[in-house]
């Protein structure tokens, strides 16, 4: 337990939160990866209170199937009702607390709890309540019994979000130009349908370190060398020298590769049939066909190119919609990062597939997905085994007091403006959307509520930075 | 098959099993891709939790998500990634123990053999970590022409290797052994 800890629910107070992370150093205090009152404010005051993904549309098509999913601790059924509306309901009966759905996914007609009996309806209503004569004696109300909803549900394009906060903003807002631009990352060949499964594995981490794994370009040539020495990743895609941050209110942001100005006006002029047929070449053909269009780097289809913007449509690093969504660079796949207390993470990995794939595009595509991430990626096996030890070593009494650095690129580069008003860094490799991450994980963190949160929250950066 | 064939082949299937195990927990993987063939499929589904109404919904498909559809290419590559010596998940290097058991033959056709084992592989990683894995193998074996080239002893390929876990969520850092 951190000093300064405040005994009135255990909140830490906002001074001691600005020390811990430190942006103009760019210094991060590693008892944020492991100290339980931290982690007790993160599940409260972040994900209690932010838009977290639930599920694809195309996961629950029927009325009565659902997938269960996670806000921080708080187990939630998204179920499509009987009007055909997307539901996201606890799962924790308001009898007894049972768990109403026990199952990971599946179809019913209503959830009926195992204890007592007390059976809900799709839209979360309370149908009936064995006993309510005779041993209730019809003094309880069932319309006062239904199960506990999400405060606003919605999707952006097919991809269903929910927020337990009635003080939050419309899901539009929250996401703002950038996490909506990260979002259309996932559109790049046009509509897309889930393909079945989601992966799930339980890495000993604090989920903040597989967040900040994500913006990072500095790893892949060391972590991930042994995928390259097998074949498996083209060395020339591990450490692209051109890079492009773009940072987004309330801490979402995307990191990595740029498509330069010169490769999309190539772009710009291919019909979406010619941009879908490059989009799948493999490297060697691309290169040999469409050499100006280098790299593994997405070919957005023109309505996509449109809502990415201008200066959107050149990011090919990964987007994270904060807290916890990373979406994968190529767009077929999005993982979840649930926190499990300060020192687990449940990682989810989700894949989708655009509608248009001939079924040889989505073997290739699904071939090479299969093999990079999961518990079995040949990239992500040696991630996990980094973050644990990252994670646990802020065990130690004078390790956990050793800050860790985050200062490349610090002060060395400018947001530049677009005329239509997108925001970018175009740089080299950097750690600029890490410190942005905590800078804002610290703001959530201080704010008391959703108005504090608005009120406090930085602007997306401009200037030196 | 007469009895004296059955227990043959049935003692036959079983040494080959441990042989493979041997050979993975030494980690002599090199001499485990002789035993694959070339057109190995080696796949492991995706299980989930779900109600006995939705039984069909409890493994993936092919052609849905998995955590493992690899081909012999596939697992070359994985091969040449643990020997990479920077696959940081093998090195330092896990000691596994592979045990196969509840060997039945499901089938033969030719030269082909369809078995049905339990296995179970223990991990244990760095001084904390331990894993268990436990599950259902569904493999198709080929016999080989007893001293092929191969010399492989007791003269048999793995053509299909799909692994059902008794496990949902993977309760483990990562999967980067062989099953």
């Amino acid at each position: 337990m951190l000093a300064g800890t405040n005994s009135q629910g255990g909140v830490i107070d906002g001074d001691r939160l600005s020390s811990l992370v430190d942006s103009k150093r760019g210094t991060i205090d590693r008892r944020i990866y492991s100290d339980p009152d931290i982690y007790k404010m993160e599940l409260e005051r972040i994900f209690a209170r932010a838009w977290n993904f639930m599920c694809h549309e195309s996961q629950i098509p029927n009325t009565g199937d659902y997938f269960i999913n996670f806000i921080g601790e708080d187990q939630v059924i998204v179920v499509r009702d009987n009007d055909g509306a997307v539901q996201v309901l606890l799962n924790t009966c308001r009898h007894r607390g049972n768990a109403l759905c026990r199952a990971e996914q599946g179809n019913t007609k209503s959830f009926v709890c195992s204890y007592h009996g007390w059976n809900y309806g799709l839209d979360g209503r309370l149908l009936g309540i064995p006993g309510q004569k005779n041993f209730y004696r019809d003094q309880i109300d069932p319309a006062e019994w239904g199960l506990v909803k999400a405060a606003k549900v919605d999707d952006y394009k097919g991809f269903y979000f929910a927020t337990l906060d009635p003080g939050a903003p419309d899901l539009h807002d929250f996401l703002g130009d950038v996490g909506r631009t990260g979002m259309e990352v996932l559109l790049a060949q046009g509509e897309v349908v889930a393909v079945d499964g989601v992966q799930k594995n339980i890495i000993d981490c604090n989920w903040k370190i597989a967040v900040d794994n994500l913006f990072d370009w500095y790893h892949v040539k060391i972590s991930h060398r042994s995928a390259a020495k097998a074949g498996f990743l083209n060395p020339r895609m591990m450490m692209p020298m051109d890079q492009m941050v773009m940072l987004g209110e309330y801490g979402h942001a995307i990191g990595g590769p740029m498509i330069s100005e010169a490769q999309q006006a190539e772009i710009d002029q291919l019909s979406d049939e010619e941009r879908a047929d490059i989009d799948l070449l493999s490297d060697a053909e691309r290169a040999k066909l469409a050499p100006r269009i280098n790299e593994r780097r997405p070919v957005r289809k023109k309505a996509t190119a449109e809502a990415m913007g201008p200066v959107g449509v050149r990011a090919s690093g990964h987007p994270n919609i904060f807290p916890n969504l990373w979406i994968s660079t190529r767009g077929m796949q999005v993982s979840l990062r649930l926190p499990r207390g300060p020192f687990e993470t449940e990682v989810w990995w989700f894949t989708f597939m655009p509608k248009k794939f001939t079924p040889d595009q989505r073997r290739g595509a699904m071939k090479f997905i299969s093999h990079s991430f999961g518990p079995a990626g040949l990239l992500e096996q040696d991630d996990g085994e980094n973050w644990s030890q990252s994670t646990q070593s802020s065990r130690g009494v004078v390790s956990g007091r050793i800050p860790h650095n985050m200062q490349m690129g610090l002060g060395q580069d400018e947001v530049l403006e677009h005329p239509l008003g997108q925001k970018r860094i175009e740089t080299r490799v950097n750690e600029h959307a890490q410190r942005w991450t905590y800078k804002c994980w610290a703001e959530w963190l201080r704010a008391d509520d959703w108005d504090d949160l608005m009120a406090m929250r930085s602007p997306s950066p401009t200037g030196r930075i | 098959m007469d009895a004296g064939e059955r227990l043959a082949l049935q003692f036959d299937v079983e040494q080959f099993f441990y042989h493979e195990a041997a050979l993975l927990d030494d980690r002599e993987f090199r001499a485990w891709l002789d035993l694959v063939a070339d057109d190995m499929h080696y796949w492991m589904p995706i299980r989930r939790t779900v109600t006995r109404d939705n039984l069909d919904q409890e493994f993936t498909k092919i052609g849905g998500m998995s955590y493992f559809d690899d081909d012999k290419d596939d697992l070359v590559m994985r091969v040449e990634k643990l020997e990479a010596g920077s696959a940081w998940s093998e090195n330092p290097a896990s000691r596994t123990r592979h045990f196969v058991s509840n060997v039945r033959i499901l089938e033969t056709y030719r030269d082909e053999i369809a078995v049905e084992a339990a296995f179970h592989l223990y991990r244990s990683r760095l001084n904390g970590k331990i894993d268990h894995w436990i599950g259902k193998r569904r493999d198709r074996l080929r016999r080989m022409e007893q001293g092929s080239q191969q010399e492989i002893q007791p003269g048999f390929q793995i053509f299909q290797r799909h692994i059902f876990l008794d496990q949902t969520i993977i309760r483990s850092t990562n999967l980067s052994n062989l099953f």
